[in-house]
């Protein structure tokens, strides 16, 4: 499963639904961002049946963006009953975004 | 018992690491590519690259890293998107422990390249390719007619500001002492340019911008003072890092950390070879890389073919 590109609307849909939701903000000119692309979509194949993977083009969605409070891109945002429980930025490897993931799941199980 | 035993383990996806693929898988060679990210090492971060034979209008270096990847892959490499964490590499396959488990094999090429040291201020990652730069002969020519700074003192930021100054209507050098570390070639020409100046004793600690970037505050290291500067572009030349924390007590490394290896890349270990940026070598270029990514397979061609 692809990565999904998210507009406003799938956003709103999506992190309302109650499966959870990553996303990662990026743009078409932010150098990380496209380093990140390869590894993104070997994640969205791996995790697409636990959670859903997106990504926002901040570029094309600002106010979402805005109100997001993306500052720094790439940002990932890891999404739970429709509120931000998590974020990483810049991450420098498939293996910390997985790490991440990880993580965020595991604290669910504690809870 | 072990699994796959590979008969080269590449380490690093960048030019040097899948052309030692390329011409691995060519010479029918089993040979994977463990590459923690994405093609293109330090390169995948070139808006643009004019100095790469073969692309007369230029290519950026992202694309020039798939490709190189595709091209690999096409005569049967293969690529696994692993973090190395650990290597023995006197061992017999040689291991290779990794996010994705552990490889085997007979050879192993380090082409773990090197990172520009960052400054470590706020937004810089954000603001790379909109202002903030670590390679003037990458993109130095971006800035054409404007107003650069150059954070730096030493060789390779001097080399950096002479280049800039003739691209740039103004540079402004932002050094942390009162007199350049670079070697004495550099200080005349910098210092007789007429569109060079600089901010002694100064350290940059904050980067302004809106949508891109519009300047820099620096502070004083003598008298506390701030000041704010305007730029359209800023050159972080604060020092290079080659990538070993790998190989550290497995590998010779030269003063400055690099992999001891010479033209033939071989290290000192048997079937283990160093290729691109993380080697000592004169020049760190991509041409330079790739060259020696071939070098790497045609020597352990030679290894393989003696001890099987």
């Amino acid at each position: 499963m692809a990565a999904i590109d998210m507009d406003k609307m799938q956003f709103d849909q999506m992190v309302g639904s109650g499966r959870p939701v990553l996303v990662d903000f990026w743009a078409p000119w932010c150098g990380y961002c496209r380093r990140i692309g390869p590894a993104y979509e070997k994640i969205a194949e791996t995790y697409g049946n636990e959670i859903t993977v997106a990504k926002v083009d901040v570029d094309k969605e600002t106010a979402l963006a805005e109100l997001e409070r993306i500052e720094v891109l790439p940002t990932l945002v890891f999404y739970r009953d429709g509120k931000a429980v998590d974020s990483i930025v810049a991450p420098t490897s498939k293996a910390m975004i997985e790490g991440f993931i990880q993580r965020v799941l595991a604290d669910r199980e504690d809870t | 018992m072990k699994g796959h035993v590979y008969d080269m383990a590449v380490i690093g996806g960048g030019p040097g690491g899948y052309t030692a693929a390329l011409y691995a898988a060519r010479a029918g060679l089993d040979v994977v590519v463990l590459e923690k990210l994405s093609a293109g090492g330090q390169m995948a971060l070139t808006h643009q690259i004019d100095n790469y034979p073969g692309f007369e209008d230029g290519i950026d270096g992202f694309s020039l890293g798939e490709k190189i990847q595709k091209q690999a892959e096409r005569f049967g490499a293969k690529t696994e998107y692993a973090e190395v964490r650990r290597l023995d590499l006197t061992a017999c396959p040689k291991a290779i422990e990794s996010s994705e488990g552990t490889f085997y094999s007979k050879t192993v090429v380090l082409a773990t390249g090197a990172d520009p040291k960052e400054l470590g201020i706020a937004h810089e990652k954000e603001l790379v390719g909109r202002g903030v730069a670590y390679c003037a002969a990458c993109d130095g020519m971006f800035y054409r007619g404007k107003t650069v700074a150059v954070v730096g003192g030493g060789n390779s930021a001097a080399a950096d500001a002479l280049l800039l100054s003739r691209i740039a209507k103004k540079v402004i050098i932002v050094h942390r002492r009162d007199t350049l570390r670079a070697t004495k070639i550099y200080h005349k020409p910098l210092m007789t340019a007429e569109n060079v100046g600089f901010c002694w004793n100064s350290v940059a600690t904050e980067l302004l911008y809106d949508s891109k970037l519009t300047g820099l505050r620096l502070k004083d290291v003598v008298t506390g003072e701030e000041t704010v500067i305007q730029c359209d572009g800023v050159f972080i030349s604060v020092g290079r890092r080659p990538v070993t924390e790998l190989v550290k007590g497995q590998l010779e490394l030269d003063e400055r950390g690099y992999v001891v290896a010479g033209e033939t890349t071989e290290t000192a270990l048997p079937g283990v070879y160093a290729v691109g940026d993380v080697r000592t070598k004169l020049l760190r270029q991509v041409v330079t890389a790739v060259a020696d990514g071939a070098m790497a397979v045609h020597m352990a061609e030679g290894y393989l073919a003696a001890g099987d």
